[in-house]
């Protein structure tokens, strides 16, 4: 194990020495998440805002006045516009209008005798802005409705309750704690995966098949060192890239949530967060993050050994990252964890069980399994690897 | 000690006009043994086998077929005990360009398990007698051809190895430079080293050499100390042996 450690303390020695890899590696994913999570944050906030606090232009036609004391009433989010020029449907697609209300003209007076009048209202269905403003209107006209349905029951001495035979309750079964679970369960084998692998990718690259290419291989070949040490070191190079990317990057997200939720909405959330994201399940994803991590490190190890070069190698390696994100999405679907087969299925059963953790329906047998399965085919890998760079292809047929 | 035994070696590959499989026989029956305290040169013309045979007495490729032994040890049996006996060099190696030549031989000190005292002082010796130790602090990507076989050099003799094993060592050195290294395989040799070295610069093996072999087509031609080898074929220098036996090998295939 000593020469594996000292090649793998090579290749992070050789990782120190630029500069520039360092930052992209440690201090990028910092600044990416909160700059991309708060421009999301502000964007939608500013969207908001702007269409919350602008009133909605009406045109109202209401020859008897039934409604436009209404309307009057409530400036903040109306404002009654002059009749449009031309077609009022044009001057709607045109945004002069967000809303055109054409009230009957016998309104008053079929109000007067208990019947019924219409309302026809025009919007832009295509247009959020204009959604809203038929919104504001539904929301502005039920009270009304109701107190006008109140009224014509008191004339008839009935109860209030007559034209009320239900009320609908909802409760939430899930707490928020379960409900941020399930999602985060979702999402984090995906995110972990990809962090991981394209944590791996590059670095796994530019130590095979790179040594290769810079010819430098061979006089690492040419030491005392076995083989396999040089594989091993090599591997637990990569496979520590693929878990420090993936931690960095989660441990940026994680920070910049925050940001997103906005203040005092996120303490809810945080602090369920918080519930699922206990010592046992954390442990159980690490542990379980390690064989995937050994089981990616491997792949691209393979890969980048058997290649001439690094184009041969980053040909070979990078679609790899659509074969992990097509994973994560299968995973990610609803109902695949009930179909039963998949847990033993390599690396989809890890994604599973890591679902599962976070759900609270976690199996033991499944668990165990998936980690039992996906470290045995790492470790076959770590063995055709090593096999690999003991042909002396590896070394002299470039 | 190096011995070779009737070793063979051929590699397979395509030709791509013909579309069939080409053997090319690189050693065809090699036997030659160097002694500690020998310098041993092998010439010969391009791909006649030279780096072959060195690459296998390096322990870095197997024979088809013969043995070869290095320090007592069968090169196939115990690949990672003969490579801890012996310091190679070849022209196809580069150094990392990351690190400065102290930082690369501390590495390489560890790797084959020197004392890191040991091997700093060795080090920093073998940069000063290359001429380089004003270098030592220096990030090795900018460094000229000549500079980076230096260091090559110097990582290849960091371990004290019993044996030394040069292909082309003074490629791209200049002639000041190329005579320190043919002092420092002097040293070597005097220190009781076993050296073989492959070069194309015939008067450098004139100059340092024990016993030369001339390969020509895989095969091993006049294992003998230069001087004998210059009566026996009434030549005046070894480029004229060199002709001679090109001749010769031509005629008898
Ligand atoms: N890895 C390999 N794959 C295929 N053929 C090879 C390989 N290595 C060497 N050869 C072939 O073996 C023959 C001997 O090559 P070698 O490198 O030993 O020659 P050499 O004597 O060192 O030549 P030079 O003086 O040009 O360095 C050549 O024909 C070469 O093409
Ligand atoms: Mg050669």
């Amino acid at each position: 194990m000593r020469g594996a450690l000292l090649i793998a303390k090579k290749e992070f020695l050789e990782l120190s020495k630029d500069r520039k890899t360092l930052f992209f590696v440690f201090v990028l994913p910092f600044l990416l998440y909160p700059a991309i999570f708060g421009m999301v944050a502000k964007m939608g906030k500013r969207d908001a805002d702007q269409n919350r606090n602008k009133a909605s232009r009406v045109y109202l036609v209401d020859p008897s006045g039934a409604l436009t004391g209404l309307l009057k009433a409530d400036p903040k989010h109306f404002e009654l516009m002059p009749r449009p020029e031309g077609d009022v449907k044009q001057a709607i697609r045109d945004q002069k209008l967000e809303l055109a209300v054409e009230v009957a003209p016998d309104a008053a007076e079929a109000l007067q005798k208990q019947q019924t009048f219409t309302i026809t209202a025009t919007q832009d269905e295509s247009e959020h802005t204009s959604e809203l403003a038929l919104k504001r209107f539904r929301e502005a006209l039920r009270p009304q409705e109701k107190a006008w349905i109140q009224n014509r029951l008191q004339v008839l001495n009935a109860s209030p309750q007559l034209a009320e035979p239900v009320k609908l309750e909802v409760k939430n079964a899930a707490d928020t704690a379960l409900e941020v679970g399930k999602a985060m369960g979702r999402m984090l084998p995906y995110l972990l995966m990809i962090m991981m692998y394209s944590g791996s990718m590059q670095h796994g690259i530019y130590t095979t098949a790179g040594e290769k290419e810079r010819h430098t291989l061979l006089s690492l070949m040419a030491t005392r060192l076995p083989r396999n040490q040089i594989i091993l070191g090599k591997l637990l190079y990569i496979f520590s890239m693929g878990v420090i990317a993936a931690l960095l990057n989660l441990l940026s997200m994680a920070l910049s949530i925050p940001s997103i939720a906005g203040g005092s909405g996120s303490q809810g959330a945080l602090g369920a967060v918080a519930a699922i994201a206990n010592p046992v399940t954390l442990g159980l994803t690490f542990l379980i993050m390690v064989p995937l991590g050994l089981f990616f490190a491997n792949f691209i190890l393979l890969l980048g050994v058997q290649a001439k070069n690094t184009i041969e190698a980053g040909s070979a390696i990078t679609p790899g990252i659509f074969l992990v994100i097509f994973l994560g999405v299968f995973t990610m679907m609803p109902g695949v964890e009930k179909m039963s087969f998949l847990s033993y299925v390599p690396v989809v059963n890890v994604c599973l069980a890591l679902r599962k953790l976070f759900s609270q329906q976690s199996n033991w047998l499944e668990y165990w399994v998936a980690f039992a399965m996906t470290v045995g085919l790492a470790g076959l890998m770590t063995f055709i690897s090593t096999r690999l760079l003991n042909r002396e292809k590896a070394l002299f047929n470039a | 000690m190096i011995r070779l035994d009737e070793v063979h070696k051929s590699f397979t590959v395509k030709d791509r006009k013909t579309r069939k499989p080409k053997r090319i026989d690189a050693v065809r029956g090699i036997t030659l043994q160097v002694k500690p305290g020998e310098i041993y040169g092998l010439l010969g013309p391009n791909g006649a086998g030279k780096s072959t045979t060195l690459r296998m007495i390096a322990s870095l490729m197997d024979p088809d077929a013969g043995r070869i032994e290095v320090c007592g040890l069968d090169t196939r049996e115990k690949p990672e005990a003969v490579r801890a006996c012996l310091g190679y060099l070849s022209t196809d190696m580069n150094v990392y360009g990351r690190f400065t030549p102290r930082e690369l031989l501390r590495i390489f000190g560890e790797f084959q398990s020197v004392d890191p005292v040991v091997a700093e002082r060795r080090g920093l010796h073998l940069l000063e007698k290359l001429d380089l130790a004003d270098f030592a602090d220096v990030k090795m990507e900018g460094f000229s051809s000549g500079q980076k076989q230096k260091v090559s050099i110097a990582r290849a003799l960091l371990h004290d190895p019993k044996v030394v094993i040069f292909d082309e060592p003074t490629t791209g050195l200049d002639v000041l430079t190329a005579k320190t290294v043919l002092d420092l395989l002097r040293i070597m040799r005097d220190e009781g080293r076993t050296v073989i070295v492959s070069t194309h610069v015939m008067p450098m093996v004139e100059e340092i050499c024990d016993r030369v072999g001339i390969i020509f087509d895989g095969k091993l031609h006049g294992d003998a100390p230069p001087r004998d080898l210059l009566r026996s074929r009434n030549a005046r220098s070894l480029d004229e042996v060199f002709f001679q036996l090109a001749a010769e090998t031509e005629g008898g295939n």
